[in-house]
């Protein structure tokens, strides 16, 4: 059987051809559901009934509710958090054979990385006494958190 | 890569020739690698729609069913008992009662966002189970980057859930979502340290290398002649523990259920959804649980391994993650529900700081050993 086309080392991508299956099959089993679904079910339109769910109560004022801040601080941090996670993968890969191989001694290993984590933990720490993560109350929530019982 | 093969692969059994992950064992069981690649590309689609039911079915047994069962015995009920031994025939009677709900979709939504995201929430936690290996030759792939990949796949669930919470059009669906994105930060970076210190042991991603390093013996219980494995989990027990809690917090189960707290929220993010759209909701957080106990049973349990033959290994691991998620559901009844200030302090300043406690010590531990 000759193949005119040439795949870039077929080796290192059968992985992901198969991921990418499984995603089809992601995609295409809940399409399946939503078929059968539509063969069943009945559809008796009313105008009332499609009104937004509010405890059966007329629904009142915008739904682009003003809400807390803190959601927007604490996806801040996460930002931060969530990059330094990426930039540790790569050295708790290579750590074992870092530590086997005696070429470099442990402190040279273990050393930047302390200090990394060490710098964000400060941060987290100034964080911590700036209320970032503490959840956002208002005065008057703080007041009768005091006179509570 | 040298040495031109004749006809081109995707399998080229490297390994001493023997199949090792399932779209392998397929073509070799079927033949159809006769066909050259086309043959090949159809028996990954056979082993990813394979793995994709075998889950399907596993959430299939639990939400309708397991979950009725077992809550019931914790508080002395009787539960589903109607149809079949056990009520078990109860799952296709809700199968068929759900689907052919009728679909409301209210004024107010967002429709393509709306529509989306009950396929991204499912779709995305079926995704994760491609590199998981379940043991008896069901791994539909494995590559290097495994560990990370199955955590990102995990952290799309995110989007679907804001997808959900946005498009609705209800403020409790908004403060739902936001809720649920607001824990899935938090506890992601825990989730992901966490993971990190069994890395350092593994010295890989790679989940096939991560299950291979749990197969050594950490001690002989003396006397009795039985052989404890290394499984991370006996290893480091204090990771275990931190990656349970945060895993919960992660799926979003008690006592981390804030999202959908409905004493509060009506059903958060997935309050507008009805018919099929609600069971995709409620499936993907199934799958999302089982995806956890994947996780856990894999990088700290040994994966599929267990006493007896390798073949039993699929037995092992769906026993492993039915464990996981029979915990979820223990803790259901038993703990009860945080307040969403406590799950962010405890969160931030608890168990993120408790798991870089954990990968230092754990560096420093194996640096000394090594």
């Amino acid at each position: 059987m000759c193949m005119r086309f040439k795949l870039p080392n077929v080796t290192e991508m059968n992985d992901w051809i198969a991921i990418g299956a499984l995603a089809l099959v992601g995609v295409l089993i809940p399409l399946g559901m939503m078929a059968v679904s539509y063969l069943l079910r009945p559809s008796v339109p009313e105008t009332s009934k499609r009104a937004t769910y509010e405890s059966g109560e007329i629904p009142t004022g915008d739904t682009r509710v003003r809400f807390n801040i803190q959601y927007y601080m604490v996806a801040l941090l996460f930002l931060i958090f969530d990059i330094e996670t990426v930039l540790l993968f790569p050295w708790a890969v290579v750590y074992l054979d870092a530590v086997e191989s005696d070429a470099v001694s442990l402190l040279e290993i273990l050393g930047p990385m302390v200090l990394f984590v060490t710098i964000l933990l400060v941060g987290l720490a100034w964080a911590w006494r700036k209320g970032a993560v503490q959840w956002a109350q208002t005065p008057r929530q703080v007041e009768t958190e005091h006179n509570r019982p | 890569m040298s040495g031109a093969t004749a006809t081109p692969s995707l399998f080229p059994l490297q390994n001493g020739g023997d199949p090792v992950l399932l779209p392998e064992h397929i073509t070799e069981l079927t033949g159809l690698d006769q066909f050259g690649l086309a043959g090949e590309l159809l028996a990954t689609f056979v082993a990813a729609f394979i793995v994709g039911n075998f889950i399907l079915a596993m959430t299939g047994v639990a939400g309708p069913w397991a979950k009725r069962k077992i809550t019931a015995s914790f508080t002395d009920r009787i539960a589903v008992n109607h149809l079949g031994p056990g009520g078990i025939g109860i799952i296709i009677a809700d199968a068929v009662r759900l689907l052919a709900k009728e679909n409301i979709i209210p004024e107010n939504v967002d429709r393509p966002a709306y529509d989306l995201a009950p396929i991204v929430i499912a779709g995305s936690a079926m995704l994760g189970f491609a590199v998981i290996p379940m043991g008896s030759g069901i791994h539909l792939a494995d590559p290097e980057v495994g560990l990370a990949f199955v955590f990102a796949v995990a952290g799309i669930a995110s989007i679907g859930l804001v997808m959900a919470g946005y498009a609705s059009g209800n403020k409790y669906s908004l403060l739902g979502g936001l809720r649920a994105v607001a824990q899935n930060v938090a506890y992601e970076i825990p989730l992901v340290v966490t993971g990190m210190s069994v890395v350092l042991f593994a010295g890989s991603l790679q989940m096939s290398t991560i299950v291979d390093a749990q197969q050594q013996t950490l001690f002989t219980i003396p006397g009795l002649e039985w052989a404890v494995p290394a499984w991370f989990a006996l290893v480091n027990p204090f990771a275990f523990v931190l990656f349970l809690i945060a895993n919960f917090a992660e799926v979003g189960r008690n006592p981390f259920d804030m999202p959908e707290a409905p004493a509060e929220l009506i059903a958060g993010y997935q309050t507008e959804y009805s018919s099929v759209y609600f069971v995709l909701v409620y499936l993907g957080e199934f799958l999302h649980i089982f995806l956890g106990g994947a996780i856990i049973a894999t990088i700290f349990l040994g994966g599929p391994a267990g006493p007896g033959p390798d073949e039993l290994g699929i037995l092992w691991f769906t026993l492993k993650i039915w464990g996981v998620f029979f915990l979820t559901q223990w803790l259901r009844s038993a703990v009860p529900r945080v307040r969403i200030d406590q799950l962010i302090e405890i969160g931030w300043k608890g168990l993120l700081v408790l798991s870089f406690a954990n990968l230092g010590l754990t560096a420093a531990i194996v640096g000394v050993i090594a």
